[in-house]
């Protein structure tokens, strides 16, 4: 049975995604050292946190039956240290909390299973720009300034405004997470500032999950990349114009897929998407208070509590409802450009599966024109056309294991 | 509920013993509400209860004309909101006393959709402790009947597909007569829709109707003149049939009489269809519709399901346009027509194009009282 449970809750647009490739490469390497990563598809923790906390997510979540507790029943088995990762979990209930402790063998006070819990932290002075590009690349269609005010509603009356602070009030997460694991088990990985060297968030990383030494293949396969201040501001826009006429299943590789992440997020010269001036000292006295909270409470910080403290940019503010036309034109006509060099690729793909259809019908008229097809057919027309006719091919088709259907 | 926090611990604040005191209160029947209620008592958890759960369970057994079983009680207390929304509120006056995290509130002042999210869970859940009932597919079929298919209008094909299987007269054979049942478009479109809420889930009647409205297209079963030239192009089909006045079906269908078929209820409808997407979260597609068809549509039906689901205003004259439209291409392509334009077109009956939450939340609540009460859930 595991000894030891890291269990990774969040927050989204830590690297998390990078993490978690890199633990699902690695499995193998992994359990020759007593780590268990246990997943049998990229996106497993992502569901059984679906299940866990019954989240629907654009028809994914029928994917998620039982997932929580296969995987946990997975993790008890296994020898060793066991890493459940998704920043999803950063919102889970009370309820939903004590549930998945349970589960993985955690007992009231902390005997049990030894949980550790792991949170990887950034900066709000970049995460709410990010949540608000998220949440557009996710068929949103409310601007940056409604977002804004969602979020500064201390209500929290909207999903918005309840997801965000629930996947990004660190204190409030601990509270949820935390309540029942005994202090020395919590551990905070902070995101460094932008411009620190880039190995610097997996080298913490591998020390907050116990993988210093190991030799792993650290290779990035699934980017999250960022759109500047227009890129995002016309993304947007296309939401306004296609989700009332373009599925789900088209959505996310057409839209998300080829046009957000393969070509807008390549114009890298395009203004950034920032926090604005006005919301700046909003901001700051809330990085505060958690730096402030997280330093009495005394966890172990896998970084510098610091890096909590946003940098806000110095460059002018860009502001993605009001954005300058010519860059938003600009990512459009690339939009276009990647929309027809997929569509002519989509043609050529339908035109040779065209002719292979025709080929194939061809093969079947000929085989149809046989004789002995047609007077098998003539057979079957005139046993069809009686009762006593059609009670003998039934009884014929059941004999020769065929039932027939319509 | 686990025992109290480890030894050692401080006194409990008096806030958070006075709302130990209400979740007692509350579990044994209780009606009082947080602002109301004084009396302490010594935690029965590690955490208290969210408002929304507290707050359901006070209006269940506000509502209920019995008390509630223990089983229920325990279960909306310690129940999770799926989905997305506002996560387990904090009691006023009864908080962690923490900076973080949302506001607390006093649960008498939530919304009927918070307490609903919670609800909508606890139906679920109860349809999947629970089978669908079988339809008798063992009788006897007589070998006499009329071969058929019907399809177009799910909800009203549903129900008498099955009464017809009932009376030995299953769909299918060697080339069957294609009913193609219609109506007054709008009752078909609402019909449709609740067939799916019952099905798969769907978005919002109103966005449902509005995505088709923008793409000036139907739903693919409300097109009737589409569904006509899908089966003619089936070999096997035999005569098509289109019945737009619902008292010709049964003489073509070979018997003297099919069921009446109520028109959904907009606040039923609503319910399923906010449970079909949390039981999407639990179990199969296929069981599913099973239990939502079987359990769920029965129970609604015995609760009462409210007034029928009308198109929304602007939506109107873009249906009358579809239906004039619908009529020509079946005329034009021949095929016979029970019914004339006027039974296709748009009847316009009073009914509700958005569901009142209360009315949602009522129904909810309603349902896990009569299945408490059939389980035997009965007080300590």
């Amino acid at each position: 049975m595991t000894s030891r449970v890291i269990l990774h809750v969040g927050t989204p647009k830590t690297g998390t995604s990078y993490l978690q490739d890199v633990l699902f490469r690695n499995q193998e390497r992994l359990v020759e050292d007593g780590i268990h990563y246990v997943a049998d598809r990229f996106d497993a923790h992502f569901l059984a946190a679906l299940d866990l906390m019954r989240l629907p997510w654009g028809g994914l979540e029928t994917e998620a039956v039982g997932a929580w507790d296969a995987l946990a029943e997975e993790v008890r088995r296994r020898e060793g240290t066991a890493i459940i990762s998704h920043e999803i979990l950063a919102t889970a209930s009370r309820q939903q909390v004590g549930r998945a402790l349970t589960s993985l063998g955690h007992e009231p006070g902390g005997t049990g299973t030894e949980v550790h819990l792991v949170i990887s932290v950034r900066d709000l002075v970049r995460q709410i720009p990010a949540e608000w590009q998220e949440n557009v690349k996710h068929r949103r269609e409310l601007s940056y300034g409604t977002f804004l005010d969602e979020i500064r509603d201390p209500e929290r009356a909207t999903r918005i405004g309840a997801w965000f602070w629930g996947v990004q009030e660190i204190p409030d997460i601990l509270n949820r997470w935390g309540h029942d694991v005994p202090p020395e088990r919590i551990h905070l990985v902070t995101v460094p500032p932008s411009g620190a060297p880039r190995d610097l968030l997996w080298q913490r990383f591998s020390r907050a999950f116990g993988l210093d030494g190991l030799v792993l293949d650290l290779t990035g396969e699934r980017a999250n990349p960022s759109l500047g201040a227009p890129e995002t501001a016309l993304l947007r826009r296309i939401n306004r114009a296609v989700n009332g006429v373009l599925d789900p299943p088209d959505y996310r590789p057409l839209v998300r897929e080829l046009l957000a992440h393969q070509t807008l997020s390549q114009r890298t010269g395009s203004p950034r998407l920032t926090l604005p001036p006005d919301a700046v000292s909003w901001v700051t006295a809330i990085e505060e208070s958690w730096i402030a909270e997280i330093e009495a409470r005394g966890y172990d910080v896998v970084g510098d509590i610091d890096d909590l403290r946003g940098r806000p940019s110095s460059a002018p503010y860009a502001d993605p409802d009001r954005p300058a036309e010519r860059a938003v034109a600009g990512a459009a006509v690339d939009a276009i450009k990647a929309l027809l060099v997929d569509n002519a690729r989509v043609r050529e793909e339908a035109g040779r599966l065209s002719a292979e259809l025709h080929d194939t019908k061809s093969a079947l008229d000929r085989a149809y024109l046989r004789p002995s097809y047609q007077r098998r057919e003539a057979i079957v027309r005139r046993l069809q056309s009686s009762w006593g006719g059609r009670r003998l091919l039934g009884l014929y088709r059941t004999v020769r294991g065929r039932r027939q259907h319509g | 509920m686990a025992a109290e926090g480890p030894p050692g611990r401080p006194p409990r604040p008096a806030g958070e013993r006075r709302a130990w005191g209400w979740v007692a209160h509350l579990r044994d029947g209780g009606t009082t509400p947080w602002c109301d209620w004084s009396a302490p008592a010594e935690p029965a958890g590690l955490f208290l209860p969210g408002a929304q759960q507290l707050e359901l369970l006070r209006r269940i057994n506000l509502a209920s004309d019995r008390r509630i079983g223990p089983d229920l009680s325990r279960r909306v207390l310690e129940a999770s909101a799926p989905g997305r929304g506002r996560p387990d509120l904090e009691l006023v006056g009864a908080s962690s006393g923490s900076d973080f995290g949302p506001r607390p509130v006093d649960p008498s002042d939530l919304p009927a959709e918070e307490l609903i999210r919670v609800a909508v869970g606890l139906v679920a859940d109860d349809l999947t402790a629970d089978s669908p009932v079988s339809t008798g597919d063992s009788v006897w079929v007589r070998p006499w009947r009329t071969r058929y298919r019907l399809v177009g209008d799910p909800w009203v094909t549903d129900v008498w597909r099955d009464d017809l299987r009932r009376r030995g007269r299953p769909p299918g054979g060697a080339t069957p007569r294609i009913v193609v049942v219609g109506g007054a478009l709008d009752a078909l479109l609402a019909n449709t829709y609740a067939a799916r809420a019952f099905d798969t889930g769907v978005p919002s009647w109103a966005d449902w109707v509005g995505a088709f409205a923008a793409r000036n297209t139907l739903a693919p079963r409300v097109d009737l003149a589409q569904v006509a030239d899908n089966w003619a192009r089936r070999s096997s089909a035999g005569s098509i049939r289109v019945v737009l006045d619902p008292r010709v079906a049964p003489r073509l269908l070979g018997v003297r009489r099919l069921p009446k078929v109520e028109p959904p209820g907009a606040t039923g409808v609503e319910l399923a269809r906010l449970v079909a997407s949390v039981l999407g979260l639990s179990t199969t597609p296929a069981r599913r519709t099973a239990l939502l068809r079987g359990v769920l549509a029965p129970r609604i039906r015995q609760a009462g399901a409210g007034a029928r689901l009308a198109v929304p205003e602007e939506h109107r004259d873009w249906l009358t346009t579809r239906a004039d439209r619908m009529y020509a291409r079946l005329t034009a392509a021949d095929y016979p027509v029970d019914g004339g334009p006027a039974d296709l077109a748009p009847a316009l009956e009073p009914g509700v194009t958005t569901p009142e939450r209360a009315d949602v939340l009522r129904l909810a609540m309603r349902l896990l009282t009569m299945r408490d009460l059939k389980t035997g859930g009965n007080a300590e």
